[in-house]
């Protein structure tokens, strides 16, 4: 907690005082580029455009500002979302901003900076008779299964479900949202879970399609992800970030994505509630 | 009786040399060499950063085995539906027939001309095109409660292998001699029963090599069914790593049951060659 009090602090006066920035790791400076890492298959975070094969999305904004600030170009490669973290250790991203959730578990092989509220949402057909969450338990529930969702509804479905003497949720595994939300169109699945943030833009690409069932069933952040030993890095991004917030751009890239909402107040250090 | 042959004058008598050994130095020197790179490379990974705790403690794991059982069930069935299907479109595509001829050509066609994944894909996510299939007024049934992810793994995998089964078939086929044709023709058979009685049991000789090239490949192919989420050997040692981040441990745990299958069907092999070698002088080829 010590080390998160402070690291407020300097964030704080990052925020006051960004004229006195902390430098790259030489050895990303002498590069002047930042190899990042994503898998593009998270649609606002970061996609391929249909029509330009672009990678665009709210997360690809964020770290091209981030870049623009710190004067570096960017590498972008792409990879499964199970490899993320890998990538991480391996050296083949320097930091991870890849709509990855804060999660315990995950804090064991590295620091999140948390930057933008999430939470796992349960969603359905249109069409579908479930009226509250609770409608679900029973019933089949897809969600990608390299994600932290699959625990996430067990958890849920103990703590609603099973408590309540209802029968548990049937966790049905997908291989990433695109396959979920097609079992979900097949009748394989009942609902499936996606993190909040991606929902209305799912929404919006195919309306009147799906109908989100409850609030987000539990809260956290995204975060960006660096490897433990990677403080000085860890520490300009998060000054950077801080600024951002600061000067509105960060709110200004969120609202180009609709996610005005899921806005931080400040960059947070392995924040997120468990 | 003639006198043994002497030695002229002049020449040495060599009859009760000892011949030295050859020291085979560079072969030595080769085998030094590989076992220094093997020992640095042992040494590499067992100083790397690899828990080998996790590696014995999931090596036999229960949903690790019940993922190897899966994976062999998937093997053995797809490469049965496979063999069924190459043998009849190898019959036809041989058939003077030419609109039998031409089935069995499209359908090699279609089947070896798209990737395996893209197939499976197809299969799992065919609901999204019929959402119920049945026969009209007899039996309906909701696709996905049909196309299950194991028979979309079975379809997708067997479908595919019977269309490279087909080639291998027909060249099995087209090695038996002309002659054999012509005897079975002249003897009175017609053409299956001649194909059944005296040109497949000759085919199998020359097609088993391959076909177990081919099963070989089969019970590596059916990792790419965890995708369509079969779950096989692959797809579960995923999920674990998913889970504990234990990414190169729970890797080599998969891919030494991988080795190990292999290491058994291998000689398995060697055995059914021989048997549908019988009667013919290379036996041990």
């Amino acid at each position: 907690m010590t080390r998160l009090s402070l690291f407020l602090g300097v964030a704080a006066f990052a925020a006051t005082a960004s004229a006195q920035a902390a430098e790259l790791p030489a050895e990303i400076k002498q590069a002047g580029t930042l190899k990042l890492t994503v898998n593009s298959t998270y649609a606002p975070m970061e996609y391929r455009d249909p029509a330009t094969s672009e990678l665009v999305g709210l997360d690809i904004d964020l770290a091209n500002e981030l870049a623009r600030r710190l004067s570096v170009k960017i590498v972008w490669s792409e990879t499964p979302f199970a490899e993320l973290i890998p990538s991480l250790q391996t050296k083949r991203a320097d930091f991870i901003i890849s709509g990855i959730s804060d999660r315990a578990s995950r804090r064991e092989t590295a620091d999140f900076i948390d930057y933008l509220t999430t939470g796992p949402q349960f969603f359905v057909l249109n069409e579908h008779e479930a009226k509250a969450a609770a409608d679900l338990c029973g019933k089949k529930v897809g969600t990608t299964r390299s994600t932290s969702f699959p625990v996430e509804i067990e958890k849920w479905s103990k703590q609603n479900c099973e408590a309540a003497g209802k029968p548990a949720i049937q966790y049905v595994p997908g291989e990433n949202s695109i396959d979920v939300r097609n079992q979900l169109k097949q009748g394989r699945i009942d609902a499936a879970v996606q993190g909040s943030e991606t929902l209305p833009y799912a929404q919006g690409q195919e309306p009147g399609k799906y109908r989100v069932v409850g609030e987000p069933f539990a809260i956290g952040y995204q975060g960006i992800m660096f490897r433990k030993d990677d403080a000085v890095l860890r520490e300009v991004v998060t000054e950077h970030l801080a600024a951002m917030i600061a000067d509105g751009s960060y709110k200004k890239i969120l609202d180009k994505f609709g996610l005005g909402a899921n806005a931080v107040a400040r960059p947070m250090m392995n924040a997120a509630p468990q | 009786m003639r006198a043994a042959p002497t030695l002229a004058e002049g020449f040495p008598d060599l009859s009760q040399m000892q011949i030295a050994r050859e020291i085979h130095w560079r072969r030595w020197l080769a085998a030094a060499a590989i076992i220094v790179v093997l020992v640095a490379i042992g040494r590499a990974f067992a100083a790397g950063q690899i828990e080998w705790s996790y590696v014995s403690r999931f090596l036999t794991a229960k949903v690790i085995l019940q993922g190897i059982v899966n994976t062999m069930v998937m093997a053995v069935l797809a490469m049965a539906l496979g063999i069924v299907l190459g043998v009849v479109v190898a019959i036809m595509r041989l058939s003077p027939n030419p609109v039998l001829k031409s089935v069995a050509a499209g359908y090699t066609w279609l089947f070896r001309g798209t990737p395996l994944i893209l197939q499976l894909l197809l299969w799992f996510n065919l609901a999204l095109v019929f959402p119920t299939i049945g026969i009209p007024g007899l039996w309906t049934a909701r696709a996905v409660d049909v196309m299950t992810p194991f028979l979309a793994a079975l379809l997708g995998l067997g479908i595919n292998q019977g269309a490279y089964t087909s080639e291998v078939m027909r060249a099995g086929m087209l090695s038996v001699d002309a002659g054999q044709y012509e005897a079975a023709q002249a003897i009175g058979m017609g053409r299956l029963r001649a194909l059944r009685r005296i040109i497949l049991p000759q085919a199998m000789r020359v097609v088993i090599p391959p076909l177990g090239n081919e099963f070989i490949g089969m019970v590596k192919a059916t990792s790419l069914a965890s995708v369509i989420q079969y779950p096989e050997v692959l797809h579960n040692a995923e999920n674990i790593y998913y889970a504990n981040s234990r990414v190169i441990e729970l890797l080599i745990v998969a891919g030494c049951w991988y080795l190990l299958v292999v290491s058994i069907l291998t000689p398995l092999q060697m055995l059914l060659e021989r048997r549908f070698a019988r009667g013919t002088a290379r036996i041990n080829r």
